[in-house]
């Protein structure tokens, strides 16, 4: 993927481009908002790394104007505001995503792939999901592995359906308990560990093949 | 400072008392004028018509049938008892020939036909009793013949209204406007010194002494509810200033212990020589040292927002579905941790919160409870309404906190001393605390059970209801 950082800390925007670079990103680097906009929309990017304090031009003002002249490329605020009030002024402004500083690498890297991929899964509303043997229709609400029916919990579906819309990809804990549960906090407790390893033990117990991997150190992934 | 004898002079409540006593003075001014003209002038007017009258007639008289006929009518007019009018005539030469006067009190006009007025004074007989002299009011006319004609009125009584008037005017008006003045001076005084004392709290607020409080009267009166305000503020100040004094203590304590754990780690590394893979593990521990320094930085950055308030984000929202998404969401961890979990959620729990900061508040107590309860104990979130009030609790079988302890438990970085192998950074429950003081509410921690000795805590948050 091909990733624009708009970040005027050189040191920061270093390390950014090194953790992108790492999971096999291209990437560039703006260092004001005015520059970030113009190479916004000049360059074909599959991703927008944008932080909410800029030089020029402020990171909102920068996302709006870029949403407003018709610019589809999905956007990553990064800030070190984390209110809630932030996030939601954020997200208004047209972003897609939005990490407080400071991060941990692997949730920024998690982030930014799930951004990508978002554009491309967007175009057909998808109805079943297919991971090897393990398969999802959202419509009847069921789930089977192999052909063998599993019954899930409302929320064990979601999280399934969550892992599955990111097959293949790492998806942080902190990313389960927004989108999954919708909080922005980080309980102290493994809560969401817990979550995974029942639905680990409803999907892959049975198994040979392990579907939903522990990704040391950042979190989960669901791969065939 | 300004507090001279005098200071109240240039009190807003002293100028208006001052305002209101010349406004007062000029009020009564012009009330007394209106009350002398409509009485005094009526009466003039009064008496000046009927003697225009009464001379009128008796010229009619003379010019009609001459002096004799006027002779005539001023002997009949004499006979009238308790007539007002007094009259004398006389002779070209000014001898009497009618008449009430000994002799004319006025000097007569020489110009014929014309009406001089004139003032003078009169007897009034009084039976039994000297009589009394009176002012009196004419009219003087030299007739054609010759002969002088006056005609008076009594107007005596017409001059006390006046001079009792004048009187009250000038007695009255002047003790009003001082009675006016000094109950400004009263009542300024008064402000003054309340003001005053205010104005000393602040003083010493200013010159760094957080600890003052205003005094209250008990009156309730505006001063009163200022100074209750300005000692909530003050407290909230205080509160404020002890507990961010405190986390930059603390942040440095708490901070250097992982640091320098850190440090230690990187240099042990340094020193000998490693394989790839022990290199790989310190890395690993470094990092996850690292991220727990940045949740550290986190939870403390939230909490100084808290504190800085955000009261305008709170809706109003029923908090049973939110309850119950928790205990879904923590029901695993604890029957993982081997503890039992327990959950009653009652209907209508409406308030005027963040989800948000309320949701992670319990989870908060929840992690809590889980972290301190040792196996096979038991956990449980109860939430409920009372008429005015939500109330959730969260209780545990861990060990609890000692009473005299529950007060700094709330503190930021306050650890138990048992707590303090435990992970965690002593921020939990003071963000709970910053949440309840954001929804004016409050936590109070109890112990959960009682026998055979008191054990467990019982954290019982309660919010004010929204109906």
């Amino acid at each position: 993927m091909r990733v624009l950082v708009i970040e005027d800390d050189r040191e920061h925007a270093k390390f950014i481009n090194q953790v992108l670079s790492e999971a096999g990103h291209e990437v560039a680097i703006a260092e004001n908002g005015a520059d970030g906009l113009i190479q916004a929309r000049e360059g074909e990017f599959d991703a927008l790394v944008v932080d909410r304090m800029l030089p020029e031009k402020d990171g909102l003002k920068l996302v709006e104007e870029y949403r407003n002249g018709g610019g589809q490329t999905p956007a990553l605020f990064l800030s070190a505001l984390s209110d809630v009030d932030n996030r939601v002024e954020g997200l208004k402004a047209g972003a897609d995503d939005y990490l407080a500083k400071p991060f941990a690498p692997q949730e920024l890297a998690a982030r930014v792939e799930a951004l990508g991929r978002r554009q491309a899964s967007e175009e057909p509303p998808v109805t079943k999901l297919k991971v090897a043997d393990l398969e999802m229709d959202l419509l009847a609400r069921k789930v089977w592995r192999a052909g063998q029916k599993i019954d899930l919990q409302p929320r064990e579906f979601r999280l399934l359906e969550f892992l599955m819309r990111h097959a293949g990809q790492v998806v942080t804990r902190t990313m389960l308990l927004e989108k999954v549960w919708d909080y922005h906090f980080d309980p102290q407790t493994n809560v969401i560990d817990v979550h995974v390893s029942r639905l680990r033990a409803k999907i892959d117990k049975d198994f040979d093949e392990q579907l939903l991997q522990t990704v040391r150190g950042a979190g989960y992934c669901l791969q065939g | 400072m300004s507090s001279g004898r005098f200071a109240f002079v240039r009190t807003t409540t002293f100028r208006l008392a001052l305002v209101y006593s010349v406004l007062f003075g000029l009020f009564s001014f012009l009330l007394l004028s209106y009350l002398f003209q409509a009485t005094v002038g009526s009466l003039r007017a009064e008496a000046d018509q009927r003697l225009q009258a009464e001379m009128s007639s008796l010229e009619l008289a003379f010019y009609g049938f001459g002096i004799e006929r006027l002779e005539q009518s001023l002997i009949e007019r004499a006979l009238v008892p308790g007539a007002p009018f007094r009259y004398q005539l006389e002779t070209p030469q000014g001898e009497r020939l009618i008449g009430d006067f000994p002799n004319l009190p006025v000097t007569p006009p020489n110009t014929v036909g014309v009406w001089g007025n004139v003032s003078l004074t009169i007897e009034v007989p009084r039976p039994g009793a000297e009589p009394t002299l009176t002012e009196a009011e004419g009219r003087i006319v030299r007739l054609t013949t010759g002969h002088v004609l006056l005609v008076a009125i009594e107007t005596g009584e017409r001059s006390r209204i006046v001079r009792r008037i004048t009187q009250a005017v000038t007695t009255a008006a002047p003790i009003g406007v001082l009675l006016a003045l000094i109950g400004g001076i009263f009542i300024s005084r008064y402000a003054a010194r309340r003001a005053e004392q205010l104005t000393r709290t602040t003083e010493a607020v200013v010159a760094g002494n957080l600890y003052v409080r205003a005094p209250v009267q008990g009156s309730g009166d505006e001063f009163d509810r200022l100074a209750t305000h300005l000692n909530t503020m003050l407290e909230k100040l205080e509160r404020l200033m002890a507990s961010s004094r405190h986390t930059g203590d603390s942040i440095a304590h708490d901070l250097r212990s992982p640091l320098s754990r850190l440090r230690n780690r990187l240099e042990t590394a340094l020193l000998g020589e490693m394989s790839t893979e022990t290199a790989r593990d310190t890395l690993a521990h470094t990092v996850e040292e690292v991220d727990r320094v940045l949740a550290t930085f986190n939870a403390i950055l939230r909490l100084s927002r808290l504190d800085a308030g955000a009261e305008g984000r709170l809706v109003r929202f029923d908090m049973r579905e939110m309850l119950l998404e928790l205990a879904d969401l923590y029901e695993p961890a604890c029957e993982d941790a081997g503890l039992k979990f327990e959950s009653e959620i009652g209907h209508n729990l409406f308030v005027l919160g963040d989800r948000e900061l309320l949701a992670q508040a319990i989870s908060n107590l929840l992690d809590n409870a889980i972290k301190y309860t040792p196996e096979n104990g038991s956990i449980s979130l109860k939430a409920m309404r009372t008429n005015d009030e939500i109330i959730i609790e969260v209780s545990d079988t861990g060990p609890g906190i000692a009473e005299d302890m529950r007060e700094r438990a709330k503190e930021r970085f306050f650890r138990l001393d048992e707590a303090r192998t435990q992970s965690g950074s002593g921020l939990g429950l003071a963000l709970v605390d910053s949440v309840a003081d954001l929804h004016k509410g409050e936590i109070e921690l109890l112990w959960a059970h009682e026998e055979p000795e008191p054990f467990g805590l019982k954290t019982v948050f309660s919010l004010p209801r929204e109906r």
